[in-house]
């Protein structure tokens, strides 16, 4: 081998050390970055749902140790249950039905609040109050406002006008909850979309005005493309939130009537606590766990197109 | 290194329904020596300020020791409790009537005078263990009337029957009143149940019948009352928007005047004498199907339990025993809600009085929906299926709906 060439070849080698070594040692230091939160993870995350996995597939009545192994008896159940079913649907209206009003109420309003004076300050306040006061509240203000004894109906009534059976009758009452959970949760969509609009590159809105767009096409083909992942992070985060609904139900129709208006959250901790059987509620949990985790990887499949058109 | 939006949101997923499995992850029983935690029952009448003020006397004898009373967080005390249960984060006592499935998980306590001396011991006890001590007991086959609407109505005596009290519902109607208050929430249910139950339970242990596949809700004395109560609704003898009502609705509805009837426990009488109503109101047993004295749905009223997880068991057993065998507190819980007690009489009011009588004039006590042969949760599906019959639901089916109900959740 001629030595200019064995030069050459410990030349080239030498910096094929440096990377493999650098790469080593940025992989090293990923670990022993990552490693608290991985084991956070673990601990408060991966473990519980593994034994939520485990607890589902058992009868355990939350005292018994250890639970006796049923198998996949509680799965089979469940889609035989018609309480389970009908709060699965119920839970899906909300999610479906919400995070579309959350999302278009949502930027709609942002879209008229963005812009700065004393007026829009007051307004953000109020849109976003709902959402700081907290579901339980919310729920007993809303079931004295709308009961069947309420100030709505006492209103209606002293007009000499029949009464309105907002939280009475079943078909009312799933109406009444899904406009109240919009109303109590569209506040963060308005802040985050907001804080969308407010990073629009101005020069963007500029250069739309000059070539002669009017405000309608400016927000559809200008503000709209560019906030794509705020879409999607809205539409997710409203999902999410809207199929986890519990604590306003609770306050407002406790599930009725005749167990109308019982969410899928609602039926699983009834099922746990009320009737002792938390392998079932697990199996439930699991399922609407999976269901949210299906949602989340559909939703940002199918909002992916449009965030790619924006890039292009 | 770059992140997607889309990965963002597919993480965020993940990590919050997970969150949904972590909710009972947490633990950590309360430290410190010489608190006590209540975790209570809380109604219109038996308010946080009632315990504290309850408990009062003890804690002054007891210095040094703190009493906290806790309000349920999640549907009620029984719910509540299983959550911190599971949680390990537990109070020492419940200040509620609980179901017996938590049994295993409450002190037994010791058979002595004060024990034994409190109502119901014996028939509380589960696989022969006393994990509850009541203060007194109470009886809740009751239906309070306006005398007033009865005198409008022309009707002269309380109906007998199940026929006669539909027939007198129809006559308060007629004379401008809103024949029988109900509510939604827990209260239909709950009101059905104190109709039906004795009648129900008349004949032998019919929970332990439905588990032996020996009896059904559907060819029962339960479908007999779905019948009369679904022809009232549609008769209009109830307000068909009920539902919407609050259980505080359905006191004001009746000591408002505008209700004839009201079916309701015997721990509404303090709440009636409070309120001062402008017209007389009586008591009378809840009907029965023939006419002839049914039992009453009864119980144990404001019984304690204390949990085995407690840390401070002798603490908590002297604060029970003090609450059930001090004469003061004793005599003012049963004056709280009008139960009964023997060897601890107290100067009720006239109502009080007729209750009294209708208590010792009963045939015998029923159980309500739960108990030892009783799964765990039927109150509430059959609070939804007398809810249903507001809907349209036909009576046969509510029955029918409660046997299936039994059958996916006995066992």
């Amino acid at each position: 081998m001629p030595a200019s060439n064995t030069r050459a070849g410990a030349a080239g080698a030498a910096p094929a050390t440096r990377r493999v070594r650098g790469a080593r040692l940025d992989l090293l230091t990923d670990t022993v970055m990552i490693a608290p939160a991985l084991a956070l993870v673990t601990l408060f995350v991966l473990v519980p749902i593994a034994i939520a996995v485990y607890l589902s597939l058992t009868n355990w009545d939350g005292f018994t140790i250890p639970p006796s192994w049923v198998g996949t008896r509680n799965y089979e159940r469940l889609v035989q249950d018609p309480e389970v079913l009908r709060a699965a649907g119920f839970t899906a209206v909300i999610a479906v039905v919400g995070t579309i009003a959350c999302n278009a109420l949502g930027l709609g309003i942002a879209v008229l609040l963005n812009r700065s004076n004393r007026v829009t300050t007051v307004m953000r306040v109020l849109v976003f109050s709902p959402y700081v006061i907290g579901p339980v509240i919310l729920g007993f203000l809303w079931a004295s406002i709308l009961g069947s004894n309420g100030a709505v109906n006492a209103l209606l009534t002293g007009f000499g006008v029949e009464r309105l059976p907002f939280l009475a009758d079943p078909v009312w009452a799933t109406a009444t909850t899904v406009v109240v959970i919009i109303w109590a949760s569209f506040g963060v969509n308005v802040v985050l979309y907001l804080a969308g609009l407010q990073t629009i590159d101005a020069s963007l809105l500029e250069a739309a005005v000059i070539d002669g767009a009017g405000p309608w096409q400016t927000f559809w083909r200008v503000k709209l493309p560019v906030l794509a992942p705020t879409v999607t992070l809205n539409v997710v985060l409203a999902a999410i939130g809207l199929l986890r609904v519990y604590e306003l139900v609770l306050a407002l129709t406790a599930g009725g009537p005749a167990g109308a208006t019982q969410t899928s959250v609602f039926t699983i901790l009834t099922t746990s606590f009320s009737r002792s059987q938390l392998g079932y509620g697990a199996a439930q949990s699991v399922v609407l766990m999976i269901a949210i985790i299906a949602m989340t990887v559909v939703v940002t499949q199918l909002r992916r197109r449009g965030e790619q058109a924006v890039a292009a | 290194m770059r992140y997607s939006m889309r990965g963002v949101a597919i993480l965020l997923g993940s990590a919050m329904a997970a969150g949904l499995l972590t909710g009972c992850a947490s633990s950590g029983a309360e430290e410190g020596g010489g608190e006590l935690r209540i975790l209570a029952n809380i109604t219109p009448v038996l308010t946080k300020q009632y315990y504290e003020n309850l408990v009062q006397p003890w804690v002054a004898q007891n210095k040094g020791v703190k009493v906290t009373i806790e309000v349920p967080s999640a549907e009620d005390v029984q719910a509540t409790l299983q959550q911190e249960l599971a949680s390990g984060d537990v109070p020492d006592i419940v200040a509620s009537n609980l179901d017996p499935v938590v049994a295993p998980q409450l002190l037994a306590f010791p058979e002595e005078d004060w024990v034994l001396d409190t109502p119901l011991v014996q028939e509380n006890k589960v696989g022969g263990k006393i994990w509850q001590v009541a203060t007194g007991a109470q009886i809740q086959s009751l239906v309070f009337y306006n005398k007033k609407a009865f005198a409008d109505a022309g009707i002269d005596g309380p109906p007998a029957s199940l026929e006669e009290f539909t027939q007198d519902l129809k006559a308060l109607k007629k004379a401008g009143y809103l024949p029988l208050q109900t509510a939604g929430e827990w209260v239909t249910g709950a009101q059905f149940a104190m109709l039906a139950n004795p009648q129900l339970l008349g004949s032998g242990d019919f929970y332990a019948q439905r588990n032996a596949g020996t009896a059904t809700f559907a060819a029962s004395p339960y479908k007999n009352y779905l019948d009369a109560y679904a022809g009232w609704i549609a008769d209009g003898l109830v307000d068909r928007d009920a539902l919407g009502l609050k259980y505080q609705d359905s006191i004001d509805g009746f000591t408002s005047g505008k209700a004839a009837t009201y079916v309701i426990g015997n721990w509404i009488v303090p709440s009636i004498d409070e309120a001062a109503p402008s017209f007389d109101v009586g008591v009378f047993a809840a009907p029965s199907l023939d006419g002839r004295p049914a039992g009453q749905l009864g119980g144990p009223a404001q019984p304690y339990s204390i949990l085995q997880a407690s840390k401070h068991k002798d603490l908590a057993l002297s604060l029970v025993k003090y609450l059930v065998s001090d004469k003061t507190a004793v005599t003012a819980s049963l004056a709280s809600e009008g139960n009964f007690r023997q060897e601890h009489p107290y100067k009720g009011s006239p109502l009080n009085q007729q209750v009294a009588a209708i208590h010792d004039a009963a045939p015998r006590l029923v159980l309500g929906t739960s108990g030892p042969t009783i799964p765990g949760g039927f109150g509430d599906e059959l609070n939804k299926q007398v809810q249903a019959l507001y809907v349209g639901t036909a009576p046969a089916k509510a029955a029918a709906a409660l046997d299936s109900w039994w059958d996916l959740n006995a066992g």
